[in-house]
C-alpha cells in the first residue's frame, strides 16, 4: 500500500495523461489511482471537452475513459476519439464466454484473480468451431481470437508464467448485458441469414 | 463410523489421498516443515521453488540421484492440481506471481503422522482437571438461577480460603515434576492444535463464502427475501459461529494484558528444570498465533467486503442477467457452427482513446543523394531474346478520346464507324478495344445493339481488315462544356463509378 496522496498534491494532468493511456487500475497503479478517483469531476470537465466521458468503479478497482454517444457527439459537433472496432463471430464469442467465466468465477470465489491458461482459453471456444478433423487449424483460429482480445485490453499476458492469462475486470464494463444482448440479437439475425442461403 | 461413510472419506478426503501418495515422505516433510513448522501462511513460488529445490538436492544426494527426478515446480503444480489440493495456489492482488498455501488436508496429515510416534510420558491428570473445568464452565456459565451460582461462588471461596490457610500453616503444597510435565506437555498440545486449527479456520470461512455467492447467485426469489434469508440464517461470515468464536479469540489475543501474562508465564514455565524438553517453538507461541490470527481476520475482512460488493443491486442482477444471455448466445452459435459463414461483425469501443499527434511523427529528413557517375560506362550485350517486350501493345486512350471530342465539337452525335474513318485505326484491333471503352465526362457512349457497323482498317502486313461491332454512339454530355473540357484528360478508361461524396456516420 503507498501513502495516501494529499488532496492539494493531487495532478490533473497525472490523472488525464493516464486514462488517456489506458484503463487505470487500483492494483496496478495505486499512486495514479488516487488522483484520478480524487479529481474525478475534474477530469469529467476536462474530457468532456473531447467528446469523453469518465467511468470509475471504485468497487471493481479500475477507471476509463469512454466515448460520448454518438447523438451526444453529434450535437457537439466533433468526431469521435474512441475507435470502435468490429470484431469477427469466434472474437466476439470468446469475449462473451469469458465475461460468463468471470461471472461464475465471482459465485465461487472471492479474492483471487481469474487466471486462465492458453489450453483453458481454446477449449472454451473449441466447441464453437465447425466438426472437423483438422485440428491445427481450429487451434489457429482459437489463438488468433486470443491474441485479438488480448491486443484489445481484456486480456493479459501474466509475466513470468507462460501461457497464463488474466481476464481483466474491465471487461465487466465492455461486455455489459447491453452489450451481450446485442450480440444476441446479432447472431439470431445472423443465423436466419444463413439458414435462407443455405437453403 | 460406518463402512460407507469411510469408503466415501477414503476417495474424497484430500489429507488420506496425501497418505496414500507414492511420495507422501517428501510432501509430509516438505510442506510440513514449510507450512506447519515454520508457520508460512503465504509464499511466492519462486521461494518456495527455491526451497523446494534445495530439499530435493539434499535428498537426491541422499538417495541416490534419481530418487526425485522432476524439477521442483513439476511437483509443486502436482500438489496444486485440484484432484491433489494440498496446496491452495493464487494470485494475489500486488504481484503477478502465484503464490501458495498449505490447505487444511496438509495440516490434518501432518498432525497425524506426528501422533504416531510413540511418547514416553503420557499425562492424563491435566485432561481430567480440563474436563472438569469444562463442565463447570459449561454448567455454571449457563445456568439463570442466582442461587445455583452464588453456592458455586461460595465453594470455590471455600476452597481458596482453606489453600489460604494452609499455606499460613506452613503447608505449601508443591507439583511435583511429572505433573508439572503432564501439564506442560498438554500446553503444547493445545497451543500447536491452535496454531494448525486456523489454517482449518481460514478454508472454513472461504467455504462459508462459496456457499453463501451460490445461494446468491441462484437465488430467484426477490431481493428482500435474500437478504432476510442471509442474515436470518446467521451465515453472514462474521455472524457465523465460526466468525464469533474466532472474534472472540481474537479479541482475546489482542489485550495487551492477556499477552503479557501468557509471555511471562510461557516463559517462567520453561525455565522450570524438570521440563527441559522445551520446545524453542513454544517461547514465542502467541506471536505465530497472532500472525496466523491476523491472516485470518484479513481473509474475514476481504470476503466480507467482496461478499456485499456481489449483493450489491446492479452486479447481482447484471451477473444473471448475463448468464441468461450466454444460454441463448451459446445455443445460437452452435447452431450456426456447421453451417457455411457468413460475415459477421460485431462492435466493441476501444477502452483506450486512440490518439495521433502530428508531432509524433518523424520530422522531415532530406533523403541522402547518391551520386550516379556516368563514366566509364560500357556497352553491354544481352544474351536473351528481347523480341516479346516490344511486342506488347499498349494503346494510349487519351489521344482517342481527344479525337472523339474533337468530332464532337461540330456534332452532337457520332458514330464509331465515322470516327475511325475520320482518323484511321493505327494500332488494329486494340485500338478498336479501347474505342469501346473509353469514357470522359465530355461525352456519353450508346451501344446500340440492333444496329451494326462494319470497321476496317490496314493491318501491319498491308491486309486489310474489317470488324462488324454494335453500333457505337458517341454523344455529347448534357451539362458539357465544362471548362476543363478543353484540357486533354489523361485518366485511364476505367469501369468504375466516380466516388460520390457519402456522409459518414
Amino acid at each position: 500500500m503507498s501513502r495516501a496522496v494529499p488532496r492539494d498534491e493531487l495532478n490533473l494532468s497525472l490523472a488525464v495523461t493516464s486514462l488517456m493511456r489506458g484503463v487505470v487500475y487500483r492494483d496496478a497503479a495505486e499512486t495514479t489511482w488516487q488522483h484520478v478517483v480524487g479529481l474525478a469531476a475534474q477530469v469529467s470537465d476536462h474530457v468532456a471537452t473531447i467528446g469523453l466521458q469518465v467511468v470509475i468503479d471504485e468497487a471493481e478497482g479500475y477507471a476509463f475513459l469512454r466515448s460520448k454517444s454518438d447523438d451526444e457527439l453529434a450535437d457537439l459537433g466533433i468526431p469521435r476519439l474512441v475507435a470502435r472496432h468490429q470484431l469477427p463471430l469466434h472474437t466476439s464469442l470468446l469475449l462473451a464466454l469469458m465475461r460468463k467465466r468471470l461471472a461464475e468465477h465471482d459465485t465461487t470465489d472471492a479474492g483471487n484473480r481469474l487466471v486462465l491458461t492458453g489450453d483453458e482459453l481454446r477449449e472454451m471456444l473449441s466447441p464453437f468451431f465447425p466438426a472437423t478433423t483438422n485440428e491445427a487449424r481450429t487451434t489457429d483460429q482459437a489463438d488468433t481470437a486470443v491474441r485479438r482480445v488480448t491486443d484489445l485490453g481484456f486480456l493479459r499476458r501474466m509475466p513470468g508464467q507462460d501461457g497464463e492469462f488474466e481476464v481483466r475486470r474491465v471487461i465487466k464494463a465492455f461486455v455489459d448485458a447491453q452489450w451481450l444482448a446485442d450480440l444476441d440479437a446479432h447472431l439470431a439475425e445472423y443465423t436466419e441469414i444463413i439458414r435462407e442461403e443455405a437453403r | 463410523m460406518q463402512f460407507d461413510e469411510i469408503v466415501a472419506v477414503r476417495t474424497t478426503s484430500a489429507a488420506w489421498r496425501l497418505l496414500r501418495a507414492d511420495n507422501a515422505p517428501l510432501v509430509l516433510s516438505f510442506l510440513g516443515r514449510v507450512f506447519v513448522d515454520d508457520n508460512i501462511r503465504e509464499i511466492s513460488e519462486s521461494e518456495l521453488v527455491s526451497l523446494l529445490d534445495d530439499e530435493l538436492h539434499t535428498l537426491n544426494a541422499k538417495l541416490g540421484d534419481g530418487s526425485y527426478p522432476r524439477p521442483p515446480k513439476a511437483y509443486l503444480d502436482e500438489w496444486s492440481a485440484p484432484d491433489t489440493a494440498w496446496l491452495r495456489k493464487y494470485y494475489v492482488v500486488e504481484s503477478d506471481e502465484p503464490h501458495y498455501d498449505a490447505t487444511p488436508a496438509v495440516e490434518r496429515a501432518v498432525a497425524w503422522v506426528r501422533s504416531l510416534q510413540d511418547r514416553s510420558f503420557v499425562g492424563t491428570e491435566s485432561r481430567l482437571n480440563t474436563v472438569f473445568d469444562l463442565l463447570r464452565q459449561i454448567v455454571y456459565g449457563t445456568n439463570t438461577d442466582p442461587e445455583v451460582r452464588l453456592a458455586e461462588l461460595r465453594r470455590r471461596r471455600s476452597e481458596i480460603d482453606a489453600e489460604i490457610q494452609a499455606v499460613e500453616r506452613g503447608e505449601v503444597s508443591v507439583l511435583d515434576a511429572s505433573r508439572r510435565r503432564d501439564r506442560y506437555q498438554q500446553f503444547g498440545d493445545v497451543a500447536r492444535a491452535l496454531l494448525s486449527d486456523f489454517r482449518e479456520v481460514e478454508g472454513n470461512f472461504r467455504m462459508l463464502d462459496r456457499q453463501m455467492r451460490q445461494r446468491i447467485a441462484t437465488w430467484r426469489g426477490t431481493k428482500g427475501e435474500l437478504l432476510d434469508e442471509i442474515v436470518g440464517s446467521r451465515t453472514l461470515i462474521s455472524d457465523s459461529d465460526q466468525g464469533r468464536s474466532f472474534q472472540a479469540f481474537y479479541d482475546l489475543l489482542l489485550s495487551a494484558d492477556r499477552l503479557d501474562e501468557l509471555d511471562r508465564l510461557v516463559r517462567e514455565a520453561q525455565a522450570l528444570d524438570d521440563v527441559a524438553d522445551t520446545d524453542s517453538r513454544l517461547t514465542n507461541i502467541h506471536h505465530d498465533w497472532l500472525d496466523a490470527g491476523t491472516r485470518a481476520q484479513e481473509t474475514v475482512r476481504r470476503l466480507s467486503e467482496q461478499l456485499r460488493r456481489f449483493l450489491d443491486d446492479q452486479a447481482w442482477l447484471e451477473n444473471r442477467r448475463v448468464m441468461d444471455l450466454l444460454r441463448n448466445i451459446e445455443a445460437s452459435a452452435y447452431t450456426v457452427r456447421d453451417l457455411p459463414a457468413a460475415e459477421f461483425g460485431h462492435g466493441i469501443d476501444s477502452p483506450t482513446p486512440t490518439v495521433n499527434l502530428p508531432m509524433e511523427r518523424p520530422l522531415y529528413r532530406r533523403t541522402a543523394t547518391v551520386e550516379v557517375s556516368s563514366d566509364d560506362v560500357e556497352e553491354g550485350e544481352s544474351d536473351g531474346d528481347s523480341d516479346a517486350l516490344f511486342e506488347q501493345i499498349h494503346v494510349d486512350p487519351a489521344p482517342l478520346i481527344d479525337g472523339v471530342r474533337k468530332v464532337l465539337r461540330g456534332r452532337d452525335q457520332v458514330t464509331l464507324a465515322e470516327v475511325v474513318a475520320g482518323a484511321p485505326l493505327q494500332q488494329g484491333l486494340a485500338e478498336l478495344v479501347t474505342y469501346l471503352s473509353l469514357t470522359d465526362e465530355s461525352f456519353a457512349k450508346v451501344f446500340d445493339e440492333k444496329a451494326e457497323e462494319a470497321v476496317s482498317w490496314t493491318d501491319e502486313t498491308g491486309t486489310g481488315r474489317t470488324a462488324r461491332v454494335p453500333r457505337v454512339i458517341f454523344t455529347r454530355a448534357v451539362s458539357t462544356p465544362a471548362p476543363s473540357a478543353t484540357v486533354p484528360s489523361t485518366t485511364a478508361p476505367s469501369t468504375t463509378v466516380p466516388p460520390t461524396e457519402q456522409e459518414g456516420p
